[in-house]
């Protein structure tokens, strides 16, 4: 088992270096460090000269990212010129933070729901509290996020107040004072990701669900003559189960990574918007340190998923 | 049956009968086109799905020929009319209506939409195919590719890109690139699956090549699924074009598509949310119809669901 996971841990590196390359190189590409200077005229030759000696503009990319890399393995991710040289390990630090308001609590009820929906769309296929089910996650598929996130908006807010003039919830802004206050600026971006995130995990789980329910060893349970309610929550639903780890996995990465569209919705100040405003401004080592801590939650989570894999299923070994 | 495996002459219709009578067996004379009809027409509502789209295709395409209104002339007199007899769905800011606008901007966001799932399904299906079949050094690739696209953020591809390619070719060139991997994980695996059995063994054995396998034998049994991947990603590609549009990296304005009237509109949410809604609420009915064509495709095409 430790053979295996430094084994795998060992065989990201190389994963890892190319997809942060592959960002460096394009957004190399659009960054232009010199932009303001050019529209300064008054910038002499030496303010040319040390914003190119700053960024190393005068060597090739490769080596520049050879550069960046060193020194952000060694904990310097340098600063950011958008926010006019706050360091990009601070500036990402207290966005992950406030994107894990949102995420954790999400994906929490988003591993309920997903579980409980998929269990009992497939224990009720083809009746009618199957196709309801059905049609609400086909929804949720359906609907662009920035759909549902303005929908929401606009009925439960603008709408709402119209009618009966109580402003139920804010809009557009972060408030972590009182509880009633967190509840009135959370509740709705938490709500959009359950829809969305909820609505495919779901299908997965009734999909997952159902290949247990019509195996064997499941008849041979309920054919003994064990309860309905045993067969299925302690037989079927463990091994049903297994496979989820692996969305969840993909799902809680991206989460706590930032999702950009909620996020721009509800004008969150989380990672989702910062990258989208890292990479519009051209502002390199932001989005570099965006990119890498994005990547970095992949990898482990996968690692991580793999890992739980062989403990919950005793069919697989690693070696 | 052992006078049909002994006998190498091939059967006519009328010995088959009369073999399958014999064994106690119900010859079923329809092609598997007719069988898959059969069962797809027992979906009301994926027929009532597919209903719909072709209305709203239809509603596309003519509706903005018969539209009085001109889709970019700004006319500044009737600025933010409220929908009405006479625009259905409002005026924009500076005057155009908002229903000629969305009808002819569903027409390029469906186009896309099509184009980019064509495109994909090409893309992925070849790849999918060399990488199950052959297995070794292009399966490695492929699944270190699959791992990148989860480690490179789409979005940082998307904006860098998009800044090159905005019309609505290269929008629906870079959605493709950014799609294929799903089709080619779906393809990957039903080669591997089929690339033991015997039916392929047998081509192998008689000499035919990778290339006449792959795509004379395989590809035919995997139709099915492939055809049902390429219908959820038109979906899937209309939520994306609508995304970007939102986002202002999709085509170019003042081309309109959905996606692009919903950014045009987001500033006024507050005060007219019916302009962010209307076009919103195309994208998703799309969508919807073509998840549930979908799914009753996927029943539909499965040989083995029955015989309908």
């Amino acid at each position: 088992m430790l053979a295996y996971t430094l084994r795998r841990v060992l065989a990201t590196i190389p994963l890892l270096i190319i997809g942060t390359f592959i960002v460096f190189a394009l957004t190399s590409q659009v960054a232009d460090p010199l932009g303001p200077l050019r529209l300064n005229v008054n910038a002499d030759q030496a303010a040319y000269d040390r914003i190119i000696d700053q960024y190393d503009l005068d060597k090739p990319v490769p080596v520049r990212y050879v550069n960046w890399i060193t020194s952000a393995v060694q904990g310097d991710m340098g600063e950011s010129a958008a926010y006019t040289g706050t360091p990009v390990f601070d500036l990402v630090s207290e966005r992950a933070i406030n994107t894990a308001r949102l995420a954790i609590p999400a994906f929490l009820i988003i591993a309920l729901l997903a579980v409980g929906l998929g269990v009992y769309s497939a224990v009720n296929q083809y009746k009618t509290s199957d196709y309801v089910v059905t049609g609400i996650s086909f929804l949720g598929i359906s609907m662009p996020t920035f759909v549902f996130g303005l929908l929401l908006q606009s009925v439960l807010v603008v709408y709402f107040q119209r009618w009966f003039g109580i402003k139920l919830f804010y809009v557009a802004q972060m408030q972590t004072g009182s509880i009633v206050e967190v509840l009135k600026s959370h509740t709705l971006p938490i709500l959009t990701l359950i829809l969305v995130i909820t609505a495919g995990e779901s299908r997965f789980q009734r999909a997952a669900m159902l290949e247990v329910i019509n195996s064997d060893y499941i008849r041979t349970a309920r054919a003994k003559g064990l309860p309905r309610r045993t067969v299925i929550f302690k037989h079927a639903l463990r091994n049903a189960m297994i496979p989820l780890v692996t969305i969840w996995a993909i799902d809680f990465a991206a989460l706590l990574g930032g999702s950009v569209i909620t996020e721009s919705v509800f004008s969150w100040p989380g990672l989702g918007r910062l990258l989208l405003d890292g990479i519009g401004r051209s502002d390199l080592n932001l989005t570099m340190g965006i990119v890498l801590l994005i990547a970095t939650l992949v990898v482990v989570f996968n690692l991580i998923a793999d890992l739980l894999y062989g403990l919950l299923d005793p069919r697989i070994r690693y070696e | 049956m052992s006078d049909l495996l002994q006998s190498a002459a091939p059967l006519d219709e009328e010995a088959l009968r009369a073999l399958a009578e014999r064994e106690g067996m119900r010859l079923d004379g329809r092609t598997f086109g007719q069988q898959a009809w059969a069962r797809l027409r027992k979906h009301k509502l994926a027929l009532f799905a597919a209903g719909l789209l072709v209305l709203i295709s239809l509603s596309f395409i003519i509706g903005p020929m018969l539209s009085p209104y001109d889709i970019t002339q700004p006319f500044p007199l009737d600025r933010i009319l409220p929908p009405s007899w006479a625009h259905p769905f409002g005026t924009d800011a500076i005057g155009r209506d908002l229903m000629t606008r969305t009808l002819y901007g569903g027409r390029f966001s469906l186009l896309i939409a099509v184009v980019v799932s064509v495109l994909t399904t090409l893309i992925g299906t070849i790849i999918g195919a060399l990488s199950g079949y052959l297995g070794g050094w292009v399966d490695a690739l492929l699944s270190q590719i699959t791992n990148l696209f989860l480690i490179v953020p789409a979005l940082v591809v998307l904006i860098v890109v998009s800044r090159y390619m905005r019309s609505v070719t290269g929008t629906s060139i870079l959605l493709a690139l950014l799609l294929w991997p799903q089709i080619a994980r779906v393809v990957r695996g039903l080669f591997l699956q089929y690339k033991n059995q015997e039916f392929v063994l047998a081509a192998r054995a008689a000499g035919a090549g990778p290339a006449r396998i792959m795509f004379r034998h395989i590809l035919p049994n995997t139709i099915g699924p492939i055809v049902v991947s390429a219908t959820l990603l038109v979906g899937g590609a209309i939520i994306l074009e609508s995304t970007l549009g939102f986002l202002g990296l999709g085509v170019r304005p003042p081309t309109p598509t959905l996606g692009n009237l919903v950014n045009e509109a987001r500033g006024q949410l507050l005060t007219r949310p019916y302009e962010v809604l209307l076009p919103g609420t195309f994208v998703v009915l799309i969508s919807l119809c073509i998840n549930f064509l979908g799914d009753a495709l996927r029943d539909a095409l499965d040989p083995t669901t029955g015989r309908g």
